[in-house]
This record gives C-alpha cells, sequence and structure tokens, in this order.
C-alpha cells in the first residue's frame, strides 16, 4: 500500500514540474515525452479539428492566392505568381476599401471604448438597480447580430425608419435624411451601429479591470486631496491602460473582420462606400467567381490582422496574464 | 462612494473640535449640506448617465419586438413603443409561411452540439495545459488564439473549395465543425484558468484512491469548474447561435438553413413586410435571452474573472 502511494506521489510530481518559472531544458528527449504523453494524448482531439478547420484549408488558401482561378473559367486555373498581388496594388477598389476599412475600425473602436468606459465608470460602485443596469446595456451584445443588424436597416430607413419619422415629427428635418443611401452618412450609420453592438464588451471588460482596482488606492486619493478628475486621470486610467490596450486591440481584429455588420446594414453600398476589404475579398471570391483573386485579397487582411495580432501577444505576455 | 464616506466624516470630525465658534460650526453645516447636495447630484448624475446609455442600447431592439406585435397600418402610423392593438398575426404568418421551425431546430442542433464538443474537447486540452508543461504547449495556446484573429474569409474560401469536393458542403456537419473550431480557442484558455485555481492536492487524494487522471478529471475536476464550463456554455452556445458568415457560405438549401441565415433570406422574401421580418426576429432573440438572463449572473461572474485572470 504505501509503495503504491509512494509510487503515485511520485508520478505526481514528476508531471507537475513546478508552475515557477521552468528551467528551459532542450534536449531532455523520450523521458520527457514518455511523461508527458498523457498531455498529448489529452490536445489530440483538439488538434485534430485545428488541423482540419484551420491548418489544411490555410495551406490550401495560402496556394490559390497565388493562382489564377476563375469559376466560370476553371480550363485556365493556373500558377501565377505574384500577379493577384500586383492586381491588387493598381486595384482603386483595394485601396478604397483599405481605407473604409480603416475608418470603420478607427471610428468603432475609438467610440465604443469611450461610451464602454463611460458606462463602466458609472457602474463602477454599488448601489441597487447595478445589476439591472448592467444587464440591459449588455442585451445587444447577446442578441443574434443579424436582428439587430436588420432592425438597424429598417429603423434608418429613409421612408419608413423611425429615425427620420421622430426627427420629422419633432420638426427637425424637413425632407427624410438618406442616412443609408448616401455614402458619407453611410458610414456614419455603420460606425453608430457598429459602436452600439460593441460598446458591451468594453464595458464588461473596463469594470472587470476597475473591480480588480482596491478601494484603499482610490480612498488614499481621496485623502489626499486628489479631485474625482484628478483621481482617474492619474490613478484609475493608468491601472485600466494595460487592459484597455490588449481589449482594443482585440476589438480592432474583430471590427476588421466583421463581415455581417456591412454586408447586411448597407451590403457595402452606396457605390462600394462601405465595403471592407474583407467585403470585397468575398465578393472577389463569391460573387465575381475570382476565386484567386479573392483569396489574395483574403491573404493581405490575414498579414494585417496577424501583425496586430502580434502586438496584441506580446501586450499580454508583458502584462504577465498570460501564462 | 467610499470617499464621499470618508470625506463626510473628516467634515465631521472638523466640527466637533473644540474651540469652533458657532458661526463657523454653521459654515462648517453649510458645507456639509453642499457636500450632500452634491453626492446627491452625482447619483442623479449616475441614473442618467446610465438610464441614457440603456436607452440607446434598448430603443433598437424594443421597438423592433413591438413592431411585431403592430398590424401592418400600425407600423406605419403610431410610432409608440406600445402597439395600440397587439396582434399575433405577423408570428402566424412567419411560422406559417416559413420553415422557420426547421431553421430553429438546425440553429438548436449545432449550437447544443457545438456547445457540447467544445466543453468535452476543450476541459481535456485545458487540463492538459493546466497540469503539464509538455513541448510545444505555447505554440498551441498561441495558435489557439490566433486563429481568433482570422479573417473569416481567409478560412471560408479554402474551406468552401474542400467541403465541396468532399460533399460536406451544405451540410449542419460543415458548420459544427468550423464553430467548433472557434469555440475551443476560448474553452481551452477559459477552463485552463479555472483548472488552475483548483489546488492539485485535491486531484492527487483522488489519484491515490486508485481513479484514473481522466476519472479525476471528470469526477473531480470539473465539478469544481462550474463557473467556468457555464461561461464557456453560454459563450459558445452564442457563438453558433449568432453566427452568420460561414453558415451564409456554407449552406444553400432552405431546409438546412440555421435561424440567422432564415432571417436574412426573409429580407429577400418579404421586402418590406417589416411586421414579418421583425416577428421572426423577436422569435430568434428570445431564446438567446431566456438563455442570457438565467445565467447572466454566473457568466458576468465568469467573464470577469476570466478577463483577471488572463
Amino acid at each position: 500500500m504505501t509503495s503504491r502511494r509512494q509510487a503515485v506521489q511520485d508520478t505526481i510530481h514528476l508531471e507537475n514540474t513546478p508552475a515557477a518559472p521552468a528551467p528551459r531544458r532542450r534536449r531532455v528527449g523520450r523521458r520527457r515525452f514518455g511523461r508527458n504523453a498523457m498531455a498529448y494524448g489529452l490536445i489530440l482531439p483538439s488538434l485534430v479539428f485545428l488541423v482540419a478547420i484551420v491548418v489544411y484549408p490555410l495551406g490550401v488558401g495560402l496556394l490559390e492566392g497565388f493562382r489564377y482561378h476563375n469559376r466560370l473559367q476553371p480550363w485556365l486555373t493556373a500558377f501565377n505568381g505574384f500577379d493577384n498581388y500586383v492586381q491588387a496594388w493598381h486595384d482603386n477598389q483595394v485601396w478604397l476599401a483599405l481605407r473604409t476599412s480603416f475608418v470603420m475600425v478607427v471610428g468603432i473602436v475609438a467610440f465604443s471604448y469611450a461610451v464602454g468606459l463611460a458606462s463602466g465608470l458609472l457602474l463602477n460602485h454599488k448601489f441597487r438597480m447595478r445589476g439591472v443596469y448592467r444587464a440591459l446595456i449588455l442585451i445587444p451584445w447577446v442578441v443574434p447580430p443579424v436582428v439587430s443588424y436588420i432592425s438597424w436597416q429598417w429603423m434608418l430607413n429613409d421612408q419608413s425608419g423611425m429615425v427620420n419619422q421622430v426627427l420629422a415629427k419633432l420638426g427637425v428635418i424637413d425632407s427624410p435624411v438618406l442616412w443609408l443611401a448616401n455614402s458619407k452618412l453611410a458610414m456614419v450609420s455603420l460606425i453608430v451601429v457598429g459602436v452600439w453592438s460593441r460598446f458591451p464588451f468594453m464595458m464588461i471588460t473596463i469594470l472587470a479591470a476597475l473591480s480588480s482596482i482596491p478601494d484603499e488606492v482610490n480612498e488614499a486619493a481621496a485623502i489626499d486631496g486628489a479631485s474625482r478628475f484628478q483621481t482617474f486621470r492619474h490613478i484609475t486610467f493608468p491601472l485600466i491602460l494595460p487592459v484597455s490596450v490588449i481589449a482594443t486591440l482585440l476589438q480592432a481584429i474583430w471590427t476588421f473582420n466583421d463581415f455581417g455588420l456591412p454586408f447586411v446594414l448597407t451590403g457595402g453600398g452606396p457605390a462600394n462606400s462601405t465595403t471592407p476589404l474583407i467585403l470585397l475579398s468575398y465578393k472577389e471570391a463569391f460573387q465575381r467567381f475570382n476565386i484567386g483573386y479573392g483569396t489574395s485579397l483574403a491573404i493581405v487582411s490575414m498579414v494585417l490582422m496577424l501583425a496586430l495580432g502580434a502586438v496584441y501577444l506580446r501586450m499580454q505576455r508583458r502584462e504577465g496574464v498570460y501564462e | 462612494m467610499r470617499r464621499e464616506a470618508i470625506m463626510a466624516s473628516s467634515s465631521a470630525l472638523h466640527a466637533r473640535r473644540p474651540g469652533v465658534t458657532s458661526g463657523t460650526r454653521s459654515a462648517l453645516s453649510a458645507g456639509y449640506r453642499r457636500k450632500r447636495l452634491r453626492r446627491g447630484l452625482g447619483r442623479v448624475g449616475t441614473h442618467a448617465g446610465l438610464l441614457a446609455i440603456a436607452v440607446f442600447s434598448l430603443a433598437p431592439l424594443a421597438w423592433a419586438i413591438s413592431s411585431a406585435f403592430k398590424s401592418d397600418t400600425e407600423i406605419m402610423t403610431n410610432l409608440s413603443i406600445i402597439p395600440a392593438h397587439p396582434t399575433l398575426d405577423h408570428f402566424k404568418v412567419v411560422l406559417r409561411e416559413s420553415d422557420f421551425g426547421t431553421w430553429f431546430l438546425n440553429s438548436l442542433l449545432v449550437s447544443l452540439g457545438t456547445t457540447f464538443l467544445a466543453i468535452l474537447v476543450g476541459s481535456l486540452a485545458g487540463y492538459a495545459m493546466s497540469r503539464w508543461r509538455f513541448r510545444g504547449r505555447g505554440v498551441y495556446g498561441n495558435s489557439l488564439l490566433v486563429i481568433q484573429m482570422f479573417p473569416g474569409v481567409m478560412l471560408a474560401i479554402p474551406m468552401y473549395l474542400l467541403l465541396t469536393r468532399f460533399h460536406l458542403i451544405d451540410t449542419l456537419w460543415a458548420l459544427l465543425v468550423t464553430y467548433l473550431t472557434f469555440a475551443l480557442a476560448f474553452s481551452v484558455w477559459m477552463l485552463k484558468g479555472y483548472f488552475d485555481g483548483i489546488p492539485r492536492e485535491i486531484e492527487e487524494a483522488a489519484l491515490i484512491d486508485g481513479t484514473g487522471r481522466l476519472g479525476a478529471l471528470r469526477h473531480v475536476i470539473m465539478p469544481l469548474a462550474g463557473p467556468g464550463i457555464v461561461t464557456v456554455a453560454v459563450f459558445s452556445f452564442l457563438l453558433s447561435w449568432n453566427e452568420f458568415f460561414f453558415a451564409y457560405v456554407f449552406l444553400a438549401s432552405n431546409d438546412k438553413f440555421t435561424l440567422s441565415l432564415g432571417l436574412y433570406s426573409f429580407i429577400q422574401q418579404f421586402t418590406t413586410q417589416w411586421g414579418n421580418i421583425m416577428a421572426a426576429g423577436t422569435l430568434a432573440t428570445v431564446p438567446v435571452l431566456v438563455f442570457f438572463f438565467l445565467l447572466q449572473r454566473s457568466l458576468t461572474r465568469g467573464l470577469v474573472s476570466g478577463a483577471t485572470k488572463g
């Protein structure tokens, strides 16, 4: 009995190398693998999915990006080196789409951070109704995006939309405002709806960061005679800055990759003024059947996002939350 | 709040200081009153701010849902949130003239399947991440995070080609495995975080009693990671229930549609019959809202602790 207990404890101690910074041993060889065989077995099922759904298609996609592949002329399919990228460089649509992506990401992320921060700060003390407010504000985050985008599309409709009807009734406008049919206003609408659907995530992240600040910190500042604004500016904000940067980066990536918002709300129009790069890539591949060219645009998007992603991973590691 | 309390008590201290004349005392209490007034105003300001944000959040949905209960003529004339003559006609049209029931079932199947598998596969991998430092652990963990940053099109185009070749296009399986892959990243990291917080001594006891590693995971660790599992479940369910892009690319036939896709096809079918569209939207939203309100507390708690833990 005792020997069995001893043996089990030994294996536990061997398997559980202490969480403290483990010395980097490169060549530990077969014995180490044997000890970790169980771990490899445990991650195997998820690895299978990763390889089948991400790695394999990714490989196929990388090849497609260097091919001429039009589904209307399948017989012309051939590798064409960097032709797709040269074509993209000279394609005005691509530059317009990049600009649209940029405006969309900056607008949505900046405003959703501002609204998220405001609501996070307002919710960060104890009072009755706090839970109610928090739940209500989180609702846009759980509603199916297609439902919200369709509702917004109708609300902003120039003829039958609620926004114009209310504005007309209040006497603010004489003629209907073309919220979705004017290219400048369509961009504004896109940003407003994007902020609406994305700020709840910002709020909950900021709220989490705020609630991890001990009360004593703020009390000390108050005793030293700091005003509320000074406390925020010099104490609260620096403390939530790391989480803010990470949340902002993630939101930027997700907003850039958001297909549903422009596709359902405006369809990318009018005159492609709200077509971000993601939507353009989709349209090339599936509506104009240029699989090769569409994929090359997707690869460009991916490279841009991986650059942002690298910054994100580095930030997380520096914050020590990673690991 | 606390800070105000401290300020109030410090002013009380001043007031009690001996040798203060009655005149200054009344001046101090006037200052105290002003402070109390400001605190009251602050509270009003908090509520006003939160109310404005809540209205911004809810008004679009409230209006959409109320339109579902209005007749077609009332939709055009009555702007009020409360319908004058509530009717269920639009819901009847939706249920009778579309495959709504099928779409609902498809969404439910895919979402429950994704949720179940995300917890099963994710808990195994999360356990490995938490208890072993195997070689490749960092690469594995990072690649889970990185795939969350992939533009959907980058995967959708080649997957479309591959699924067509393997005759899996236009099936719910295609969606299930795709959603699972995206849900896994969250599941593995979230559960790893929870497992990290469970002391090893607890499972050592189970191992000594002769239970295997998997047994310990199933009977000892999993029950202790309850809130984490709830969070993962809600997240995976919402992810699959709300997903639109891959469904739009992979599915073609009406009887395979998920709810999001079915709703989108409604715009084509009913163009400007907003009452019908909103009725369908309401039906699609209700389960999510019920789910959310039931689990709201543990979900936000899970998210908060997950966010602070990383």
